[in-house]
């Protein structure tokens, strides 16, 4: 390349460099965040249990969600990353839940215990936040494979935080080991994937394969493989064993932040890939046309297989289960099946009904993961026999249990049920009638382990009703805070439903 | 069979023996010091596809600091140059699925790699290519390229929290 050349190539990209930094302020203040939490845990590295860098977090994600309301919308740097209405709803429920979750810790005994330095426990979470920002628009093969692994790195940690428990290490461990040999797959897809259309960008990769004859199984082995690093991040079956361990080890805001962050983003770019490189875009095409898949290779049916496989598996097995983390870690597996189903409909009804679905979810499965915590606080246990007679020693952790479940098992009025509502509507419509038989069935058996868990609360262990469990008014303010959308969603949930309507078309050039 | 088909499989089987050693040997620095030529193979075949910059960082990087650091690693942990490696129960089964899926496994890639009509880029000849890439990286992959920085903070803090003491 001669210095013209390189003149001409520099002066075409500064005027897109320049529009991309407008559009990627959210980021930005979040990459910020993230150094300042850094900055303000070495001012206050001699006072352990400081909370300096929480607070910093907090303010840091209170100017990234202002500047995600402002947030303009096009594609930026050099076609690698789009800010669309698709990726910006997920970003407010990633960045949702990291608030959520930076103040669950505050109240954590599990981390603050002993002595604990916290301050990396912060810049961590800032991190992952943007690991999963940038995945929500990732468009590029490269972007979405660092994206990844920014998010798998910082969850990798996080889940071994409370290192000196045995239990702890054991689960980061484990999800390392899982977590490099799927992200190895993942890499070798996408290489396939490369060398079969020679484009790294998304867009590329679908003119590529809309304009030329290639080889289906090579096309279809490289899905299938991206697929799987996808795959263990939403923990789907067949992809999912890290999961029961890695929840129950890993500290229980760890454990809450990976089950909805985490999979909301990695559904983000399954449906992202699935869209803009596999399906074929006309140019007249609205919101309501149905993909028409590339090649005709069966995307619907291997993502309706894997679906079936997690709801199945997932309820079956957490019918078996003693400790509630391990019964959540089932249960969001179960879950991950049941937002498969939308994603096996694969149009815009079926993205949009996710879209309800994984920001219901995120409230009902705070919400436990929160009672969960308060109650190992207390009792310093995870088992369901020790939640005997919980209800009575303290009828607001109970209540609010009751209404957690409740609305995991998707039952009016809870806002669960508008969740499932959706995700099965779209199912019936594109009428994959045994998909839907097949979610309604295994609803059927997740009702029994759920409900498994109130009545422990209330139907057994009245006796112990004079060992009452005092609350603070923050938790309490929290735990309403939380009951609030699960009731309210139930009930007017008009506007979230319109907003995900408006936000189910992506960017595609 | 020209001189850069007999160069390529040259590299080949050594890349292939020399894993082959990595897996199989029992002793834990025999599998370190063959994964020297696992890596000197890889970058023969970078430097036979023309990719000098990823053939020299290959050098430099995986040779250099990856492989020096797993040596150190294993020559400060204690007793283990003459240690055992437990494989746990590996019975006739075992051996046989791992076989078969293999085989399967190896066999659908060979036929994939084989029958597949892969993209073809322009040939241009090509005197270097670290420019190329050097303003590839400041203009089309400037986003990726910021964000492995924040990837590899993430980790030298990760590492420094697992090493420290408490």
């Amino acid at each position: 390349m001669n210095p013209e050349q390189l003149k001409i190539l520099g002066s075409s990209f500064l005027g897109d460099l320049l529009k991309s930094v407008n559009l990627f302020y959210p980021e930005t203040a979040l990459v910020v965040t993230f150094l300042l939490a850094i900055l303000v845990d070495l001012f206050t590295r001699n006072r352990p249990s400081c909370k300096m860098s929480g607070y910093v977090s907090l303010i840091g994600f209170f100017v990234t969600a202002i500047f995600l309301c402002n947030s303009p919308q096009g594609m930026s740097f050099a076609g690698t990353y789009a800010v669309d209405a698709f990726s910006i709803f997920f970003k407010w429920i990633v960045l949702i839940t990291s608030f959520v979750i930076i103040v669950f810790s505050f109240f954590s005994k599990e981390l603050f215990g002993e002595e604990r330095q916290m301050g990396e426990y912060y810049t961590l979470i800032v991190g992952m936040t943007f690991g999963m920002f940038l995945l929500s628009g990732a468009t590029n093969l490269i972007l979405i494979y660092l994206a990844i692994e920014t998010m798998s790195m910082s969850s990798y940690i996080l889940a071994g935080y409370t290192k000196e428990i045995k239990r702890a290490s054991e689960a980061s461990l484990k999800y390392v080991i899982y977590g490099a040999t799927s992200s190895g797959i993942m890499i070798y897809g996408i290489s396939l994937l490369f060398g079969l259309t020679g484009s790294l960008n998304l867009s590329g990769i679908n003119a590529y394969l809309a304009g030329n004859n290639v080889n289906h199984i090579t096309l279809l082995i490289s899905g299938i493989m991206i697929i799987a690093g996808i795959g263990y991040k939403i923990s789907a079956v067949p992809f999912h064993f890290w999961t029961p361990d890695v929840y129950e080890g890993a500290p229980v805001t760890i454990t809450a932040y990976l089950s909805v962050a985490s999979k909301a983003a990695g559904f983000a770019i399954l449906i992202r890939l699935l869209n803009s490189a596999f399906t074929i875009h006309a140019a007249g095409d609205t919101i309501n046309t149905a993909w028409s898949v590339m090649k005709n290779v069966d995307w619907t049916m291997i993502i309706a297989v894997l679906s079936v496989l997690s709801m199945t598996l997932g309820n079956f097995v957490a019918v078996w289960q003693t400790n509630v983390k391990r019964l959540l870690a089932y249960s969001s597996i179960a879950h991950a099946g049941y937002i498969l189903m939308g994603v096996a409909v694969m149009n815009y009804t079926g993205v949009s009904a996710i879209m309800i679905y994984l920001a219901i979810y995120m409230f009902m499965n705070l919400g436990a993961f929160f009672v969960v915590m308060i109650i190992a606080n207390h009792i310093d246990s995870e088992d369901l026999e020790d939640y005997q007679g919980i209800g009575y020693r303290s009828p607001w952790l109970g209540v609010a249990m009751t209404i957690f479940m409740v609305s995991l098992t998707g039952l009016p009025p809870t806002a669960g049920f508008i969740g499932k509502l959706y995700v099965f509507t779209a199912v019936l419509n594109s009428g994959m009638y045994w998909l839907a038989v097949i979610g309604v069935l295994n609803s059927v058996v997740s009702l029994y382990y759920y409900v498994k868990v109130f009545r422990n609360m209330f139907l057994r262990g009245a006796e112990k009703a004079n060992q009452p469990i005092e609350l603070s008014l923050t938790v309490k303010v929290i735990l309403i805070a939380l009951i609030i959308p699960n009731i309210a969603l139930g009930i007017w949930f008009g506007g979230l439903v319109n907003w995900a309507n408006a936000s189910a078309a992506m960017i595609l050039k | 069979m020209n001189l850069v088909d007999i160069v390529f499989y040259f590299f080949a089987v050594i890349i292939v023996a020399s894993a082959a050693v990595v897996v199989l040997s029992k002793n834990i620095m025999y599998s370190a010091f063959s994964l020297l030529f696992t890596f000197f193979g890889v970058a023969g075949i970078y430097v036979l596809l023309n990719a000098d910059f990823i053939a020299v960082t290959q050098l430099m990087i995986y040779i250099g600091g990856i492989l020096v650091l797993i040596i150190f690693g294993v020559m400060l942990t204690t007793k283990i140059t003459g240690l055992e490696m437990k494989t746990g129960i590996t019975g006739k089964a075992q051996y046989a699925i791992g076989g078969l899926s293999t085989l399967v496994l190896g066999g659908t890639l060979i036929y994939v790699f084989n029958s597949t009509s892969w993209f073809k880029s322009p040939s241009v000849p090509t005197t270097s290519t670290v420019e190329a890439i050097g303003a590839s990286l400041l203009t089309n992959y400037l986003l990726p390229f910021e964000a492995a920085s924040v990837l590899l903070l993430l980790a030298m803090i990760g590492a420094a929290l697992i090493a420290r003491r408490k």
